[in-house]
């Protein structure tokens, strides 16, 4: 399962641009751009889905100042239908794509295969990342927005973000993937589209675990271990997990998640965001920057995906979940 | 860790939805919006030629429309997370199935996206209705046939 | 939000007060001929709050308002009246309604005092209404 990069690629940037109402988010200032309007101008949500992908994108490579036809390789994905958002996107950036479908997990495992990529001699630069709209994904798995049903608490919120992060090959001075962990599908019975950190707990618990176990690490070692998108509940139930496991309780505060901080303590977002570009958005600006920063060495981050469609719970099916994790050093 | 196990720290863990706080949100919002639908009614008594038994139908189409204009201001979807059934059961609730969705698939065309879609979350509840209606109304005849009730 | 919370009940609670104000029981308007026999008529169900007679002539129109409860049995209770007002009065033309609109109208009768003349119209004008289905 845990893959170790020999020559440990780097993330040379991020770009991550969020709609208006992930100006009330925690990390809003370390994105690069938050929009006043959700659709960038744009005719449909889809398109404007597009668009911010897009944009995303630019803003990591300006970041190095190189243009689309430096970079060899965009891995992506995101939540909608057949993903036309981050393929139309592939098709007006013309980079060389491959999407791809981890759910919200998306996000780290298009870090991984830019990295095997980048390891492998192919790529002197690769994109790789997720994003989310919030309106078109609700669309997709539950009511239209307007709708006036109540959510329960343990409902998440799906962000309007698109991450993106440059790949390189290893420079010293930029944070480095050492190794990384493809997780396994999970499901432990959950059913309740409504409670997903419930159902994707499990999996990134198993995931971390089979990463630590396979390097020989505690959590200790780790100046962070941040999940994608469990919610303030899904990050309880990990610690829940943890604690029954014998890990004592001071070693859990290095455990945090994107999703129950993103938006604060704001009951209206119920237990927190959640979305593809919920993790890619935090992974790729906060993390990075604080990374670069010297705040933190060595940062384990696990991008939690929920694999179910509308179809399948409808049909009674219980919700299988993935989690993938990188390990990312500064020096 | 196992399956049972997990399932039982779930438990634990999870919140339980507070019953009784919601239906009480939800029997005031309901009836403020039921007492508004009443107001509605009696306007239409006493300025139009409508009695009790006609101001139902002008009194749905103006709910209806009250309805629309929330929603169209997005502000249905608050009450909706407020109130729950409160605001879901009343005919608003109807009319702010019909009009999301409308609104939603609006960017598909009219013919296939509003007109394909309109019934898509109401559709269930016309269906449901009109058989539940059908079958009360078909005891009710037995019962009335036999002599047990009468109309 | 938490403000309607708090609003709403208050609302209710206001509407109910509202409520209890008092009002007179029992009009009549036009002939006041056999007005005591009417009110003791009405006065033998229980189930009528309010009500309003017009007579002109023959006819007569009995608007009554019916206690909330009783409410479930608006027509049942109405026809009950009716028989009742027609067993009593077989030489009169009575028509007994339940329904709001007619016991407004009939109380606008009373307090524009509408002349003779027009009352006869007016009357079979509200009959026909209440008639009427959807």
């Amino acid at each position: 399962m845990v893959i170790v990069f020999q020559s440990k690629p780097s993330l040379l940037a991020g770009g991550v641009v969020a709609g208006p109402l992930e100006n009330r988010s925690v990390f809003s200032q370390y994105f690069d751009a938050v929009y006043d309007d959700e659709r960038w101008q744009m005719k449909t949500n889809e398109q404007g889905h597009r668009k911010m992908i897009e944009e995303a994108c630019e803003f990591a490579m300006k970041k190095m100042n190189i243009q689309n036809g430096d970079v060899e390789y965009l891995m992506g994905g995101d939540l909608v239908n057949q993903m036309t958002p981050t393929n139309f996107a592939a098709r007006d950036l013309a980079i060389p794509f491959i999407g791809l479908f981890s759910a919200c997990a998306t996000s780290v495992s298009s870090v991984i295969i830019a990295c095997l990529l980048t390891e492998l001699g192919a790529a002197n630069f690769s994109l790789a990342g997720a994003s989310s709209q919030h309106n078109s994904i609700e669309r997709q798995f539950r009511y239209p927005i307007n709708y006036g049903a109540q959510k329960p608490q343990t409902a998440q919120w799906t962000v309007t973000a698109a991450g993106y992060a440059l790949i390189g090959k290893h420079r010293e001075e930029y944070p480095s993937i050492e190794a990384a962990t493809i997780g396994k599908s999970i499901d432990y019975g959950m059913d309740d589209p409504f409670h997903m950190g419930a159902a994707m707990a499990p999996a990134a618990f198993q995931t971390i675990q089979a990463h630590l176990e396979q390097r020989n690490q505690k959590i200790y070692h780790y100046d962070l271990i941040l999940t994608g998108d469990l919610g303030q509940l899904g990050l309880k139930l990990l610690k829940g997990m943890f604690v029954e496991n014998g890990v004592k309780n001071e070693e859990l505060t290095f455990l945090r998640d994107a999703g129950a901080e993103f938006y604060g303590q704001d009951e209206a977002f119920q237990s927190g965001a959640s979305g593809a570009g919920c993790s890619a958005a935090v992974f790729f600006s906060y993390v990075l920057q604080q990374m670069r920063a010297g705040s933190y060495k060595r940062v384990l981050l696990v991008a939690t995906g929920a694999l179910l469609s509308p179809l399948s719970y409808q049909q009674g099916e219980t919700i299988p979940c993935t989690a993938h994790a990188i390990e990312i050093t500064m020096k | 860790m196992e399956k049972e196990q997990y399932q039982q720290l779930e438990q634990n863990v999870t919140p339980k939805p507070p019953y009784l706080k919601n239906v009480a949100k939800a029997f005031f919002v309901g009836g403020f919006i039921c007492a508004i639908g009443q107001a509605v009614s009696l306007f239409y008594m006493i300025f139009f030629n409508f009695t009790e038994a006609t101001a139902g139908n002008p009194t749905v189409a103006t709910m209806v429309f009250f309805a629309m204009i929330l929603t169209g201001l997005g502000l249905y979807k608050r009450i909706g997370q407020f109130a729950g059934a409160g605001s879901a059961v009343p005919v608003t609730g109807f009319g702010n199935a019909v009009i999301s969705a409308a609104i939603e698939h609006r960017s598909e065309g009219v013919v296939l996206g509003v007109g394909g879609n309109l019934f898509k979350l109401a559709g269930s509840v016309v269906l449901f209705g009109v058989v539940s209606a059908f079958f009360v109304a078909l005891i009710k005849y037995i019962l009335v046939t036999i002599g047990v009730v009468s109309w | 939000m938490r403000l309607l919370g708090i609003t709403l009940p208050l609302l209710a609670v206001l509407m109910l007060l509202n409520g209890c104000a008092e009002k007179e029981k029992f009009i009549v308007y036009g002939s006041p001929q056999n007005e005591g026999e009417v009110e003791a008529l009405i006065k033998e169900e229980d189930f009528v709050d309010r009500t309003t007679v017009i007579q002109y002539d023959d006819s007569m129109l009995v608007a009554v308002q019916i206690k909330p409860w009783d409410k479930w049995k608006k027509a049942k209770l109405e026809k009950k009246l009716q028989k009742k007002f027609d067993k009593k009065y077989p030489n009169k033309d009575v028509f007994v309604s339940a329904d709001y609109k007619i016991f407004y109208e009939a109380n606008k009768i009373k307090k524009d005092q509408i002349e003779d003349n027009k009352l006869s119209d007016k009357i079979t004008e509200l009959i026909k209404l209440a008639k009427e289905e959807t």
